[in-house]
């Protein structure tokens, strides 16, 4: 399967955190042909092995990306019909008036986010955004018809089909973090291309936007030499902080800081000159907000790496990325682990 | 049950200083479990055996409860102190609390132009010492205090300080006295700490490794004057969580409590808490994972002096327990 054709088919499925189960069978299909073994886990993370030529113990690697989006999840239903909801991860109040989602019931129902026309806004209202508690879904249906689909607790997402934009860029929900999971699938295929040495755990993680938990047990249950995360970090636009961001389609982005252990992140680079593929450079002072902060100190710890899609707009419903970037990252994963061997994970000391 | 229940709330031990309530559950409980011990950090540990066909389950509720902590004592007798669990000063003003050795003591404010200006800093207990020597022979630096009160019976309700989370422990302990043989291993756990980040549930987790882990804990509620949107009321029956600030629990052991609710019809409500977490939450994350859930007992104004139940709303949450226990819980 292509890349662009899983991550679209990924984004354009619902997957909120801590409900990801209906991403699994994309995820079978995709990667049955190009790994040995697949299972999920009982917090549902989904995690396929890749076996290393050569004679036990091999050397591992673990990739994680999660596959959770951020979401919504429903608190009331009001006497009119009206859907009163919470978020599931960090959501923007602001961007929600207007939005389509899905409400998913019993069964799936199209629902709005509805609000005050601008003629009727009283003075003082027009330059403050709506809070989230005083927002809610419209479905068309009347409450008693209504509660017969949905309850609470049940989910909801951004309806957002994935839109092809000029020059390869894709916008569309929750390529935070799909987008790494399709970073994943590139570097599986490019494996099959290369001499590998080490077992490769793909782990698709969820819960990821609520506290990093998919990650925090994985890790825990595959014990690996080395995880790297895949994540996606703020791309470059009008009125971004320049220091903050990385530029699309200028390549993938490692990084470096306390978070990232040395000699993977050279290795990385090293990786990165393999495949020729030019790199960005991004500086974590403290927490790195991915997966890879849970995996590194998962047990006796774990030396971590984490490459990035540059990504614009994010934990919005038109998350922007360049397919270039996922695809070089995946390429650069490659490279790095074909660059992984018992001596290098035995020299993993940290400085 | 009412009689159990005013014990332990009456009873002393904030997060961390849990060895009063510890003794009197272990009193309770020791000719019902089969083997009981103590972990390091206090946990109270409790097995029933199963018969080798079931599942092992761990049921939580905490032994801790909010309080204070003494920083200093100055000249006059005063005592300065920093909360221990999530406390809103307004909420400390004028209140009375006692120490672990019976001193008591009043909360007052320094002088304060307006109330906006009411931060924890600006509070001190008062415990009638006339000065600093006085004070220093009933309290030291580090001693803690909680709410003082008993318990007001309302009848089917019952109004008192630290229902969070005693009326949890006394769901267990109803839990295992009516609950009989099953096939399942279950520990019952009476944790510590969980007011300081859900701090005994981990390492009893961890000693334990549970297939299931389901803790037992308060809920707020949405049917008081112009509260906040939560659709649990009380009375309403066992709230059935679906998510609150510290997880999500699990879907499958969410639908199977509902289930058994149903077919037992014992009232049950679901619940989305915004704010607020469990144990149960770091049951979840312990080792490589585990389903985790949570039974709350639907409660208002959660971390005051003056936490309200009903008594009905209790039974259902025992009922609930024990009916899933007795069942297979082979989850869909």
């Amino acid at each position: 399967m292509q890349v662009k054709e899983l991550l679209k088919n990924l984004s354009e499925s619902a997957g909120v955190a801590g409900f990801e189960h209906g991403l699994h069978s994309s995820l079978r299909a995709a990667w049955e042909p190009l790994v040995h073994e697949m299972s999920t886990d009982v917090l549902g993370n989904f995690v396929a092995k890749r076996r290393g030529v050569g004679e036990e113990p091999r050397p591992s690697v673990m990739l994680a990306a999660h596959m959770d989006e951020v979401g919504m999840m429903v608190t009331k239903i009001d006497e009119r019909g009206y859907i009163r909801f919470t978020q599931v991860g960090g959501i923007d109040p602001r961007i929600l008036p207007g939005m389509e989602v899905t409400v998913h019931g019993r069964r799936q129902l199209a629902g709005i986010i509805g609000t005050k026309p601008p003629h009727l806004l009283s003075a003082g209202e027009e330059d403050k955004a709506p809070k989230m508690e005083e927002l809610f879904i419209d479905v068309g249906l009347a409450q008693e018809r209504l509660v017969d689909v949905v309850e609470i607790g049940d989910v909801i997402t951004f309806q957002r089909d994935v839109t092809e934009l000029a020059n390869d860029f894709l916008a569309g929900k929750s390529f935070d973090d799909r987008a790494g999971v399709a970073v994943i699938h590139s570097c599986l295929q490019w494996l099959e291309k290369l001499c590998i040495t080490a077992d490769v755990y793909a782990v698709a993680t969820v819960q990821e936007e609520i506290g990093l938990k998919g990650a925090t047990v994985s890790t825990y249950g595959l014990e690996p030499d080395i995880g790297i995360a895949i994540d996606v970090c703020h791309g470059d636009g009008p009125g971004q902080p320049e220091d903050l961001v990385s530029e699309l389609g200028k390549g993938p982005v490692i990084t470096m800081g306390p978070n990232i252990a040395p000699r993977v992140y050279e290795l990385l680079e090293q990786a990165a000159k393999d495949a020729g593929i030019e790199v960005q450079v991004d500086v974590a002072p403290a927490q790195t907000g991915t997966d890879a902060w849970a995996m590194q100190i998962s047990r006796h710890g774990v030396p971590t790496g984490l490459v990035s899609v540059p990504l614009r707009y994010m934990h919005t419903s038109v998350e922007t990325l360049h397919l270039d970037d996922v695809e070089k990252a995946g390429k650069l994963l490659a490279f790095f682990i074909a660059a992984v061997n018992r001596g290098f994970v035995e020299g993993l000391v940290w400085s | 049950m009412k009689d159990l229940v005013k014990k332990l709330v009456e009873s002393y031990g904030p997060a961390g200083d849990e060895g009063p309530v510890r003794q009197m559950i272990e009193e309770e409980i020791k000719e019902l479990a089969d083997e009981v011990r103590v972990d390091a950090l206090g946990n109270l540990i409790a097995r029933k055996k199963g018969n080798g066909k079931g599942k092992k389950v761990m049921l939580a509720a905490h032994m801790d409860e909010i309080g204070i902590i003494v920083t200093s004592i100055d000249d006059k007798g005063f005592l300065r102190f920093a909360p221990v669990g999530g406390w809103s000063p307004p909420t400390l003003l004028g209140k009375r609390v006692i120490f672990a050795n019976g001193t008591s003591g009043v909360i007052h404010t320094e002088h304060l132009d307006d109330i906006k200006e009411l931060k924890v800093t600006k509070l001190f207990i008062d415990i009638g010492a006339s000065d600093k020597a006085t004070a220093s022979e009933n309290v030291g630096i580090g001693d803690m205090a909680v709410f003082y009160g008993p318990l007001f019976d309302m009848g089917e309700r019952w109004v008192a300080k630290a229902m969070d989370d005693r009326i949890g422990c006394v769901v267990l302990i109803e839990t295992l006295r009516q609950l009989g043989a099953c096939d399942h291993d279950v520990y019952f756990v009476f944790t510590v700490q969980e007011e300081v980040g859900l701090r005994g549930a981990r390492t009893a987790a961890y000693g334990v490794d549970p297939e299931i882990g389901i803790a037992c804990d308060v809920t707020r509620v949405g049917d008081t004057p112009k509260s906040h949107i939560m659709e649990v009321s009380l009375g309403g029956g066992a709230a059935i969580k679906v998510k609150d600030s510290s997880l999500i629990c699990h879907p499958a052991l969410r639908k199977h409590l509902v289930e058994i609710a149903k077919e037992n019809k014992i009232p049950y409500q679901l619940e989305v808490l915004e704010r607020g977490g469990t144990d149960a939450a770091a049951m979840q994350l312990s080792r490589a994972g585990i389903i985790a859930g949570v039974i709350s007992v639907p409660c208002r104004y959660i971390h005051s002096p003056s936490e309200m139940v009903d008594a009905g709303d209790v039974k259902a949450c025992v009922d609930l327990l024990v009916q899933s226990l007795k069942g297979s819980m082979v989850l869909q």
